[in-house]
């Protein structure tokens, strides 16, 4: 019952959740997305960029008061920002990894 | 699912993980972290792979959960792993992509000490096992794993203690002088003094000394490493009157009996002869005993030992023999000596890329170094017996660095002690504040081999760059002169230390000088 409506899932995607899907399952097989993780990690500590997101939830916080924020309410507020602050070396960098990657693995 | 609005967040988790800690449920939370959320192996890798997908909807982003009752995944952003659990009452999730247990009770991430406790021991599991296995792709660094996972440090409680007991701190601003101390010349010991200035201001070595790293296991009282400890702690203390290293030099007199005498000494020979000295006192830093001296793990290797790599070319078949040996520093010939410096190989331009200055045609560091690692023919007098040719063959010998040492010191040979005469070379030789070693290297000589001449800069390459912290000048002639250093404080503060003198000094100042003795230091430490 289970595989039947994972297969389902799959039948419904679109073409390109398709290949993300098929994209993410080889760099997970590999190791290569915690790698990569690890990488985004380093750059974004480097950059300032993970400083600054915790000046934010600190402030988002305070707003909301401590006893009452959740997990929940910090995404909503930190994501836009976050994304937005991602430097554009960074972005260019994890790309240039996952290119490589992706041509080394070709099937 | 009831208001939880009121419920107030502790760090003893939330009520409702009470009906989920029954029967065996440490082990299938392992289970979980191994399987689903850090997976070490190669095996369960490719299962998550392949089943970590929304039930739903087939994602594998939008903040995937793992339902902690049955086997559903789902994703949190379209609220699957909600409706899961208001259907069938399963009010615990973990998320894969951190690890963090949600309750829809309480409706946020709650932080349960047994949970965290299972987490951290499968992460760090993980990771280890990330670390070792032999992954079929080398990523650009030629790491395969990634290392061991960063946690954060806290005091036990012996050292809450401590803290409690002593409460004198110090504050350490940007112009702080903490650190900086004159040395009292004992006679003629201002050879010792130099470079007790630039290893204290080694930062490894002066963090693994003021971190009471050094667990002495001599019986006597002449370790010098414990005497090193103790010079820190004196640096370090804040007093400003100059030390007397007296229990210094009576325990080099001691142990390096060269050295020995109130004549003048040498700053190079009481360096290398230190770093020895230090080298056999401080075995394995892990408490285990150096079985090979060549390679053993004590924070003198650490820190100082590189690789310097010999390549023997045999001219007639072209087969290489290599070898590679430990070095603490790199002696350089000068121009002006007796020994030919010109004309230098062509390929691997290092000057352009350490922006040294050839304005008055001044030789340069790189310049040095070229020469140290060019290709050198041995001559017909001088023949190798090749083992591909089976017979002695005349051949070429050429040095590269195989392994860079977190911080590199280049003695500049300007005392000439050849048959004919004794002299020092006085020649002028720029040498910059930030110093790339990737022209040097073995690697790059193998690409330069394989034809590629023109070396693309890989910006992204740290490993190779250097920053310069110590400079150790000599004034004066071969039979009498004098030894100061300029030490580097913070980051772009330098002070000339000059005995029991300590003044301040622009980069210009230590740029223009003569230099003896280099201190470069690695820019980016990585991980083994």
């Amino acid at each position: 019952m289970l595989s039947c409506s994972l297969q389902v899932a799959w039948k419904t995607m679109s073409k390109e959740s398709r290949m993300k899907a098929t994209i993410n399952q080889k760099l997970t097989e590999m190791g290569e997305r915690e790698r990569l993780k690890e990488l985004l990690r380093a750059k974004l500590t480097e950059c300032g960029w993970k400083d600054q997101m915790k000046a934010h939830c600190k402030e988002v916080i305070k707003e909301k008061g401590l006893e009452h924020v959740t997990v929940e309410d910090l995404m909503v507020e930190i994501t836009p920002k976050g994304r937005a602050l991602v430097p554009d070396s960074v972005k260019k960098e994890l790309l240039h990894r996952i290119r490589a990657f992706l041509a080394q693995h070709a099937t | 699912i009831p208001d939880a609005l009121t419920t107030t967040m502790s760090p003893a988790g939330c009520p409702h993980v009470n009906s989920f800690k029954v029967d065996n449920w440490k082990q299938n939370l392992r289970v979980i972290y191994q399987c689903f959320v850090w997976s070490g192996s190669a095996e369960t890798r490719k299962r998550k792979a392949k089943s970590c997908i929304c039930h739903m909807c087939g994602a594998h982003l939008n903040r995937l959960h793992s339902c902690l009752y049955c086997v559903f995944f789902a994703c949190f952003a379209k609220k699957h792993i909600h409706e899961h659990a208001k259907s069938k009452r399963h009010n615990l999730a973990i998320d894969l992509l951190y690890g963090g247990i949600y309750c829809f009770m309480c409706q946020d991430y709650i932080y349960d000490k047994d949970m965290e406790q299972i987490a951290k021991e499968e992460q760090r599991k993980a990771w280890k096992l990330q670390g070792t296995t032999a992954l079929p792709t080398c990523s650009r660094t030629t790491r395969c794993g990634i290392g061991e996972k960063y946690s954060t440090w806290e005091p036990t409680k012996r050292e809450l203690e401590l803290l409690r007991h002593n409460p004198k701190r110090r504050r350490i601003t940007s112009n702080c002088t903490i650190g900086l101390r004159g040395l009292i010349n004992l006679g003629n010991t201002c050879f010792m003094n130099c470079i007790v200035q630039a290893l204290t201001h080694t930062p490894l070595l002066r963090d693994f000394f003021l971190s009471d790293r050094h667990k002495c296991e001599m019986q006597s009282n002449s370790c010098l490493v414990c005497e090193m400890s103790q010079l820190f702690q004196e640096f370090y203390s804040g007093h400003r009157s100059p030390h007397i290293p007296f229990r210094l030099l009576h325990l080099v007199w001691t142990h390096a009996r060269h050295l020995a005498g109130y004549e003048q000494q040498d700053a190079h020979e009481f360096l290398i002869a230190a770093l020895d000295v230090l080298h056999r006192h401080c075995k394995d830093d892990n408490g285990k005993k150096a079985n090979n001296p060549n390679h053993c793990n004590c924070i003198i290797d650490q820190i100082f030992t590189g690789g310097l790599q010999s390549d023997v070319t045999c001219q007639v078949c072209h087969g290489v023999s290599t070898t590679i040996d430990p070095f603490w520093d790199i002696s350089l010939d000068l121009p002006g000596s007796s020994t030919p410096f010109w004309p230098l190989s062509p390929g691997g331009d290092g000057s352009a890329l350490n922006g040294e200055s050839h304005t008055t045609g001044a030789t340069t560091l790189t310049d040095c170094l070229r020469r140290f690692t060019r290709p050198e023919h041995l001559g017909s007098s001088a023949k190798i017996k090749c083992s591909g040719c089976h017979s002695y063959q005349e051949s070429t010998k050429q040095l590269t660095m195989k392994k860079l040492p977190i911080v590199a010191c280049f003695h500049l040979k300007r005392f000439e002690h050849s048959a004919k005469l004794r002299r020092k070379i006085t020649t002028y030789v720029s040498f910059p504040l930030e110093l790339d070693m990737t022209p040097f290297m073995a690697s790059s000589k193998e690409s330069r081999m394989n034809g590629q001449y023109q070396q693309t800069v890989d910006p992204f390459n740290n490993d190779n760059k250097y920053s310069l912290f110590a400079v150790v000048n000599h004034q004066g002639t071969l039979e009498s002169g004098h030894y100061t250093t300029f030490i580097r404080q913070h980051k772009d503060q330098w002070f000339k230390c000059d005995d029991a003198i300590i003044t301040k000094a622009s980069i210009k100042d230590v740029l223009d000088s003569e230099g003896y003795l280099l201190f470069y230091h690695k820019q980016f430490l990585e991980y083994e």
